[in-house]
């Protein structure tokens, strides 16, 4: 489900590139350090999009480091910012109970991957629940929530949403600032609740073909395994006032130097991400090149 | 009271026009239209206040001479909206009105939720507790009954018309994005690139 978010490249100069991905570094070691190698491979941009968010006001560095994937030139790697903590945790929660959920909707067979994967994870979630108990318990709670809906082939759009995007609100639970805390809530509501819809429009398909919930399906009256053009436009619409209410709580924040990449993820790439998966061209890519040599980078999940 | 000029973001040495230009873009982003129905309506009208705060202050430094009464300015946009409007036709859904108003959206939503008549008026209210909660593809779906139900009212006529104009703050160089207009505009030939990028991985990807 996770993986979406990203910032639009082509708006950003080298400068602020190499800032977004200072984040997604930063991530990674802090994942590293925190709860051993297995953990960094839970690492994504929808993750380091909300570590961005949760650091935002909060004091932080940059250092050159090391890493297997950079090994000789190292870069630069956001460090010292407790958000970026928090955010490895709550990464490794959420990584874990995706990860339970396919194996449970996977059969024996099929869920082995995810059995295995699981099975490194372990130590790592335990220690991570240990220290986010609340977060751990929040996203319990909402998913048995979102079972529930499943199991009621429910056909509200925003019902079927709510669990989700309820989860990721949890996010914001954690900043001190009552005033913040509002704003980030309204913005991981509604980010859950994008990410939720666009994930369900691609995977509508697969879905189709294998029988699984799909809350489009039942709100649209869709008997065939492709989105109507009527229900894209109305999905659509649906999208857009999400990213509206984003951005509404986005613009009472002090994005300070993040002002670039944050305005270049809510006033544009959320809309082209939606319109790829709508048109049925957008490809998660699993594995990502960087610098002008094409040198491997970490595999993204 | 803080530096006006460090309010809108602009240097004291900025000129009349780029004054006013920061204001207007500040003021477009804040507007009420952009927080109808929003739980962080209080903190957009805040900020609102402050940016008109600054400007007219601005204004009265700048007009050496003039009267210190200086009001609002003419140009001031301010906000009007305050809950929806206390008519209303049963004492259930007064009450519902009243806790809309209240900011007490749980109230509200179990007061309609208790209510057997679920006429136009009952529908235009549950469009707005689900606004305010979030759920933005249900409340259309309420406003567009309320609507049908009773085509000739104002009220529920103008929440169903804010709802479907809604476009937002775009800042300059972001506007007229949509999901489905994207890449539509020649202008936005970036979409193009942005896809390659992400199809290719290549460099101009953020990674």
């Amino acid at each position: 489900m996770f993986g979406y978010v990203r910032p639009a490249a082509p708006r950003l100069n080298e400068e602020e590139r190499d800032r977004f991905h200072s984040v997604y570094c930063g991530l990674c070691h802090t994942l590293g350090r925190r709860y051993g190698f297995a953990a960094r491979f839970v690492l994504n941009y929808d993750f380091t999009f909300l570590a961005l968010l949760l650091s935002l006001g909060l004091p932080a560095t940059c250092t050159c480091r090391r890493c297997p994937a950079h090994p000789v030139k190292g870069c630069g790697a956001l460090d010292g910012s407790k958000a970026l903590d928090i955010a490895a945790d709550d990464s490794l929660v959420l990584v874990w109970w995706q990860l339970q959920d396919h194996i449970a909707d996977h059969g024996f067979f099929g869920g082995i991957p995810y059995r295995i994967a699981a099975l490194f994870l372990r130590r790592a979630y335990r220690k991570a629940a240990a220290r986010v108990p609340a977060f751990d318990a929040a996203v319990r709670l909402h998913l048995d929530e979102l079972a529930a809906r499943e199991r009621e082939c429910c056909a509200s759009l925003d019902a079927a949403a709510e669990p989700f995007a309820a989860l990721l609100a949890e996010l914001a639970a954690e900043d001190e600032d009552p005033v913040r805390q509002r704003i980030l809530r309204q913005i991981f509501y509604h980010l859950g609740r994008w990410i939720y819809l666009v994930d369900a429009a691609d995977d509508f398909s697969k879905d189709a073909k294998s029988k699984n919930y799909n809350p489009l399906r039942y709100r649209y009256g869709i008997d065939g395994d492709v989105l109507s053009e009527d229900a894209k436009r109305a999905l659509g619409e649906t999208l857009d006032a999400s990213i509206r209410q984003m951005a509404g709580a986005y613009a009472l924040l002090d994005a300070g130097g993040w002002t670039a990449v944050l305005d270049s993820i809510f006033y544009d790439s959320l809309y082209g991400i939606g319109k790829a998966v709508l048109d049925g061209v957008y490809h998660k890519p699993s594995r990502i090149r960087r610098g002008r040599k094409g040198t491997r980078y970490e595999r993204s999940i | 009271m803080s530096d006006p000029y460090k309010v809108l973001n602009i240097s004291p040495t900025a000129t009349d026009d780029e004054v006013k230009h920061a204001y207007r873009e500040l003021a477009r982003k804040y507007h009420p239209d952009n927080y109808h129905d929003n739980p962080l309506a209080d903190l957009a009208q805040e900020k609102m206040k402050e940016i008109n705060e600054a400007y007219e202050q601005i204004q009265r430094q700048r007009k050496s001479g003039a009267s210190a009464s200086a009001s609002r300015t003419s140009n001031g946009y301010g906000y009007g909206y305050s809950g929806t409007q206390s008519a209303g036709g049963s004492a259930e859904l007064r009450e519902v009105r009243l806790a809309i108003n209240r900011g007490d959206i749980s109230t509200a939503e179990r007061l309609l939720n208790a209510c057997s008549d679920r006429g136009a008026e009952w529908n235009f209210l549950m469009g707005v507790v689900c606004s305010r909660r979030g759920w933005l593809d249900d409340a259309q779906r309420y406003f567009e009954t309320a609507c049908r139900m009773d085509p000739t009212n104002e009220e529920y006529r103008g929440a169903m018309s804010m709802f479907a104009s809604r476009r937002g703050y775009h800042p300059e160089g972001y506007r007229g994005f949509g999901t489905l207009s994207y890449g539509d505009d020649a202008c936005m030939r970036l979409c193009a690139a942005w896809s390659c990028c992400i199809l290719s991985g290549g460099r101009c990807c953020i990674c």
